[in-house]
């Protein structure tokens, strides 16, 4: 696997001059954009509108694992689409989610049935909100930010109780404004799971981003589940391709 | 037996070949590699499985249908095998796709053996645009949100409430497919309309022959909730109106439900003399249902169905009754006049399942319980709100093996006299369900 070191975009680069210059003079954490740096963080991890192929590993105490291939496409801040490419026992299936709405398309079953963002298609450690996640700018708001070294701990809070997760705390490194671990937490203040993002690459065409997410939880004892990525583009998608009646025609994108 | 042969032979060599490439891998260290090739699309695309199932009835002696099924050759129970290979595939060429899904199964019990190839599906569709699609020839719809039911599949042959996911055949017609979506609270507008012949050797089974017919389904999403109007007329069957809905209200509760009208639908009634008649009547049919996941992963599945073209408890007793007269004078004179005209008569609706007008659908599952990963237990239960007889099957199933799925399936089917349950072939079963996915 090729692995780069960061390299920035524009905006990547405006915001580290920006606090290149906020350095000059003394700030407090408060005094920071945490909206700015988590829409930041958004675009820095995908382009707004893309396609992207994944693959998700469950691997269990003992060393096995199970592995799926998933092709998505995303557009804007709301809308994205996942095709199962294999094992050949999930090959077909897809699921849609428009805000937070989520279905779940199986060719034998031959209709759409809802979803909730709490379960998992695959089993393991991922539920649907971490395999459809949208930014996480469209489900959250910045309700701290603080500095701990070369990274900032941003807290987040759930734009509504329909978001899976209440609350997250994401730390984030300060160069490559990448997350590089999030924390979380259901509303009762209960650690669902832990994502640790790892191995940055270059994807091409300006996307560095990491390549390997990985979690775990507490509620999952000795099981993890990894999502390695290998292929992230820009694409242009007509909003029809996400609605229920395309749901059996997504392996056309590709 | 050529093609039960076949169908075994293929089976059991799929279900070889797929032993010794299943078993997950293991490794001490992680294994991140991930090369795209193997996944770059391809104009022709095909799979399936290869299924073999065992399943062991217990028979109902003294029930109706025990009686019509093996009233001049007794017997307590009865073994069967069956094996299904089910064929999906796909091939592009621009704008055009064409599709097909075949199933073959041969069936070998102690009294009989039974082998069938049917074509579930093979249509073209042209997509000139994401927005915009043209279908030509047999699909399977499956229109409702319903899980064991579904009172606005207009067009859909019956599910199974045992086994909902199984895939169904479609019908031959030609549709169009049109979506368009819109920011707001209308995310989604679609219209699905579908021209269904029905002529001698096309569609034969859905109504009265030489006659077109139309089937049309508007659907929304509209602040967060699907809503569907479904529509269908033509002579082989009555016109029916119908609306459905889905929404989640929570992130882990899901509603919906489904109501149909049906202005003059016919109905075979067996008459106090025993004569079968047929009614004209308006009916309307409904269904209310829940989805909801807990934090410990139990997703349970409940539903109420009201059928109002379902036989009463008068209606269903009758049937009943006339087996049991029948059976009578069979063993006091060896004459099975009676019995023969009973099993016409059965044909005629009263051997479908769920014949009743109001049911109650429930399903528990837990995925992976005790940390046992890919493991699901659950029960599923039928209950006739009516007669209060009811099915309950606890079962089991194991995804752990790459491509393999692994079902043990216990049901027990009762209720008593003159109920629907009570009366059924089986009084329980017990059944092995091996799948293989290639």
């Amino acid at each position: 696997m090729i692995v780069k070191p960061y390299s920035y975009t524009l905006q990547t680069l405006m915001i580290i001059l920006l606090s290149v210059a906020c350095l000059a003079v003394p700030v407090s954490a408060s005094d920071l954009d945490g909206t700015a740096i988590l829409q930041q963080v958004d675009r820095n991890l995908n382009p707004e509108s893309y396609e992207m192929y994944r693959k998700l590993i469950n691997i269990e105490p003992d060393g096995s694992k199970k592995e799926f291939v998933l092709y998505s496409v995303k557009k804007g801040q709301d809308k994205m689409v996942a095709l199962f490419l294999s094992p050949a026992s999930e090959k077909g299936r897809s699921t849609l989610r428009l805000n937070d709405n989520m279905w779940l398309y199986i060719p034998n079953v031959g209709k759409p049935i809802r979803i909730t963002s709490l379960q998992s298609v695959v089993g393991g450690v991922f539920n649907n909100s971490d395999i459809l996640r949208l930014d996480y700018g469209a489900e959250y708001d910045v309700a701290n930010i603080a500095e701990e070294g070369d990274l900032y701990l941003l807290e987040l809070k759930a734009k509504s109780n329909t978001i899976a997760y209440d609350r997250l705390k994401m730390w984030v490194d300060k160069k490559a404004l990448l997350p590089t671990t999030i924390e979380c937490f259901a509303s009762s203040g209960m650690l669902i799971k832990t994502l640790y993002y790892k191995e940055p690459k270059d994807f091409g065409n300006g996307v560095v981003r990491p390549s390997i997410l990985e979690t775990d939880s507490p509620l999952y004892k000795g099981y993890k589940s990894a999502m390695v990525y290998a292929k992230i583009n820009q694409k242009e998608l007509a909003d029809e391709v996400f609605s229920l009646n395309y749901l059996s025609r997504v392996d056309e994108l590709r | 037996m050529f093609l039960l042969r076949k169908i075994i032979t293929l089976t059991c060599l799929c279900t070889l070949w797929g032993a010794g490439l299943s078993v997950p891998s293991t490794s001490l260290a992680e294994d991140y590699s991930f090369s795209l090739d193997e996944f770059e699309k391809k104009s022709f695309s095909w799979g399936g499985y290869a299924e073999l199932k065992w399943d062991h009835n217990w028979i109902n002696q003294a029930g109706t249908f025990g009686l019509l099924g093996f009233y001049d050759n007794p017997r307590s129970d009865l073994d069967r095998l069956t094996s299904t290979v089910q064929l999906d595939g796909n091939y592009n060429k621009g704008i055009v796709d064409f599709n097909w899904l075949l199933q073959a199964f041969a069936q070998k019990s102690q009294v009989d053996a039974e082998q069938n190839l049917d074509i579930f599906s093979a249509y073209a569709s042209i997509k000139p645009a994401p927005s915009v699609t043209f279908e030509l020839g047999k699909k399977t719809f499956k229109w409702g949100k319903g899980y064991a039911w579904n009172p606005v599949g207009f067009i859909d042959r019956p599910k199974d409430p045992n086994n909902p996911e199984d895939a169904l055949e479609g019908y031959i017609g030609a549709g169009v497919d049109l979506i368009k979506s819109f920011p707001g609270t209308l995310q989604t507008l679609a219209l699905t309309g579908m021209i269904l012949p029905v002529w001698e050797d096309v569609n034969e089974d859905f109504g009265e022959q030489n006659h077109i017919n139309f089937a049309a389904k508007l659907y929304l999403l509209y602040r967060d909730t699907d809503i569907d109007f479904v529509l269908f007329t033509g002579d082989s069957r009555s016109t029916r109106y119908g609306i459905d809905f889905s929404k989640n209200l929570a992130t882990n509760f899901e509603i919906h439900g489904e109501i149909a009208y049906i202005p003059e639908q016919k109905i075979k009634i067996l008459n106090s003399s025993g004569l079968l008649e047929s009614h004209e009547r308006a009916v309307t049919s409904y269904l209310l249902g829940l989805r909801y996941l807990t934090e410990n992963d139990i997703t349970t599945i409940l539903e109420f169905y009201h059928n109002d073209a379902g036989y009463s408890e008068t209606e269903m007793d009758r049937f009943y009754q006339l087996v049991s007269d029948a059976n009578l004078q069979y063993i006091n004179s060896g004459d099975d006049s009676l019995l023969s005209q009973a099993a016409t008569i059965s044909k005629s609706g009263y051997a479908r399942p769920q014949i009743g007008r109001s049911y109650l659908y429930a399903k528990i599952t837990q995925k992976e319980p005790f940390d046992l990963l890919y493991l699901t237990p659950g029960v599923a239960a039928i209950l006739n709100l009516d007669d209060e007889s009811y099915s309950l099957s606890p079962e089991v199933v194991y995804t752990g093996f790459t491509n393999w799925e692994l079902r043990l399936r216990y049901s027990r089917i009762d209720g008593g006299r003159f109920t629907e349950h009570g009366e059924k072939l089986n009084e329980s079963k017990l059944e092995l369900r091996v799948r293989y996915y290639f």
